[in-house]
């Protein structure tokens, strides 16, 4: 029975980790979806996030979840001025042009980060880290259900936004369509920047709820978790949000897996090579029904 | 073409007379000649046949190990150590090349950073083929003719060589048959095939010579470092320098990946002392200056000017 209690507590624990890898790549893919940017700086907004919460921590003592505060809005205007000034006039570039400039915004974050912060990996000790709540004999840490409970509650929140209201409904029409949105009155340029917005603080509040759990280093952790974001919306399919729900929590289950039954130093390949198996195979995603070329 | 054998001609003198002005900076000679050699390698697929890979230092490390784990296992002179780095890594852009060449555009791309960082976990953690994540340090090596082949200055020269024959490489092949079929499949593939051209075979070939190329400059490389980390060698960083080096010189040029890497390694050179190890943060700016202001990149810029201007003066009479 303890191998069956076992299997339980890591696939619960792959499914937390799995929520947050999933509003990571919620933000990517609705950046794609909307802008067909490749956004390679989504892993260093994230580790943004993080070194915000640390800050936050160091400086005034506050619990990392209180710095969402400022995250949030801070996290949005960033994306809508980044895109202002940078992915705006490359709009209508070759797809390579906007994964180069978002490279340039990867570098510039990282290293700018590097500066400030120093190259040591940091994290934030949270009182409740070693806490666990226990479901018979299954047990979860506290943070990674505050992590799950955010991403829930920030989720959900997404959902009401894109499909109740109107500003949702424009962004979606976006992504549908473009040029129909703007025939029907839609100012599809602030939409963009909108949406990179949305993104940017999607990724930064899924950094602060990742602080607590893992050491983060300014330069190295950011393409990691670029790649894991690819990995999530590849995996549900491109540019639907719903998908990339699925995609971070298969994301989240097979790395806990593969780290407990084949082995742990290769953490990050399983989810690499499950990523290469599917672009070669399935580009569609695995729920996917679009027909597009990759 | 003759005009382009003149500048190499020009820069391996100047290339031979460095060392003689500026004694001090070989390091910095043989990073700025290594850097150039891999950005033209790299060209081959990303500039001419327009397919971004960002996993080339993968074919660094392979080079640099193949030298480094053959000389202290084995005793192999890197003579003999590079050109096996070269035929396993030409082998291995054909496997890699036929399993991801039917992606396109950023997928691609995507793809190679994937496989790329499969390797690199593999060489941290399999101790017993490249020594582990401590490192090998390169004790000994053979002395042709007596020459020293840990002495900087030999270094050097074999840099010289390496960037001298990547960028004669790459002038015949822009004048060559190949050379026109790698820039009908960037333009357009469809065309290409409609041309007679077929796509992947032109894109694999270009991947090999592009990774053959680049694993020799690994092979020097591993020389100079003499002692090597697998994930510095294999690390996405490295592979993002090489790709940037090329595009912010011109991608597609001759000249534009030689002129990247002067600028860059220089750069990174200067501001070593204000930004620390924070230097890539010039090729962050510098990227998204080149994007928004000089999309073909320097010598595409320049090329383009001088060809418009010939143009004007032709009409004028």
């Amino acid at each position: 029975m303890g191998e069956l209690v076992g299997l339980i507590q890591n696939i619960s624990n792959g499914l937390l980790i799995g929520a947050v890898y999933a509003m990571v790549g919620a933000g990517l893919t609705l950046i794609f979806g909307v802008m067909r940017t490749i956004n390679f700086a989504h892993g260093d907004f994230v580790v943004l996030g993080m070194y915000t919460a640390f800050a936050f921590n160091m400086i005034f003592g506050l619990d990392p979840y209180l710095s969402l505060l400022v995250v949030l809005p801070a996290g949005f205007v960033l994306g809508v001025l980044i895109e202002r000034m940078v992915l705006a006039p490359i709009v209508d570039k070759p797809h390579e042009t906007s994964l180069l400039a978002t490279l340039g915004i990867s570098l510039i974050i990282g290293n700018i980060m590097l500066l400030t912060f120093g190259g040591e990996s940091k994290s934030v000790y949270v009182a409740y880290a070693s806490e666990v709540v226990s479901f018979g004999e299954v047990r979860l840490s506290v943070i990674l259900l505050l992590a799950g409970a955010v991403t829930a509650l920030v989720m959900g929140g997404l959902y009401l936004l894109l499909h109740y209201a109107e500003f949702g409904r424009s962004i979606r029409a976006t992504a549908e369509n473009r040029l129909g949105a703007e025939l029907v009155g839609i100012n599809t340029r602030s939409i963009q920047g909108a949406v990179f917005g949305l993104g940017v603080m999607l990724a930064m509040t899924a950094g602060v709820a990742l602080i607590p759990l893992l050491f983060a280093t300014p330069t190295a952790t950011g393409p990691i978790l670029t790649l894991k974001a690819f990995v999530v919306i590849v995996l549900g399919g491109l540019g639907r949000v719903g998908a990339a729900v699925a995609g971070g929590l298969i994301l989240g289950v097979v790395e806990v897996l593969g780290t407990a039954y084949i082995a742990s130093a290769y953490r990050d390949a399983y989810g690499l090579l499950f990523f290469l198996i599917i672009l070669l195979f399935k580009p569609e995603g695995l729920f996917g029904r679009s027909v597009k070329r990759v | 073409m003759i005009r382009h054998l003149i500048g190499l001609l020009i820069l391996l003198i100047l290339g031979l007379i460095y060392p003689w002005i500026m004694p001090g900076t070989l390091t910095v000679g043989v990073t700025i000649l290594l850097f150039a050699g891999w950005a033209t390698a790299w060209d081959i697929l990303g500039g001419w046949a327009g397919q971004v890979s960002l996993g080339h230092a993968s074919f660094v490390g392979i080079g640099a190990y193949f030298v480094a784990i053959g000389a202290t296992e084995y005793a192999l002179a890197p003579w003999w150590s590079i050109p096996m780095a070269v035929a396993v890594a030409a082998l291995f852009a054909l496997a890699w090349g036929r399993l991801t060449f039917k992606l396109h555009g950023p997928y691609f791309t995507l793809s190679t950073i994937a496989i790329a960082e499969i390797l690199r976990l593999i060489a941290i953690n399999e101790g017993w083929l490249t020594g582990g994540a401590t490192g090998v340090f390169i004790d000994w090596m053979p002395t042709p003719f007596g020459i020293d082949l840990f002495e900087r200055e030999n270094q050097y020269y074999l840099a010289l060589a390496f960037a001298v024959g990547v960028m004669a490489t790459t002038i015949g092949i822009s004048r060559s048959r190949f050379g026109y079929q790698l820039r009908a499949v960037r333009e357009d593939e469809n065309s290409a095939m409609a041309a007679g051209i077929n796509p992947t075979r032109v894109k694999l070939k270009a991947f090999m010579i592009s990774s053959a190329l680049t694993a020799v400059g690994g092979g020097i490389y591993g020389l100079m470092l003499s002692f090597l980390e697998p994930h510095i060698l294999f690390y996405l960083l490295l592979s993002v320098q090489i790709a940037l080096t090329a595009i912010i010189g011109g991608r597609g040029t001759v000249w534009g990946p030689l002129v990247g890497a002067v600028l860059l390694v220089s750069a990174g050179e200067i501001f070593r002392t204000s930004f620390a190890e924070a230097n890539l943060l010039i090729y962050g700016v510098l990227i998204l200056l080149i994007i928004l202001f000089l999309p073909s990149g320097i010598i595409g810029e320049f090329n383009r000017r001088l060809t418009r201007r010939l143009y004007a003066k032709r009409a004028q009479g």
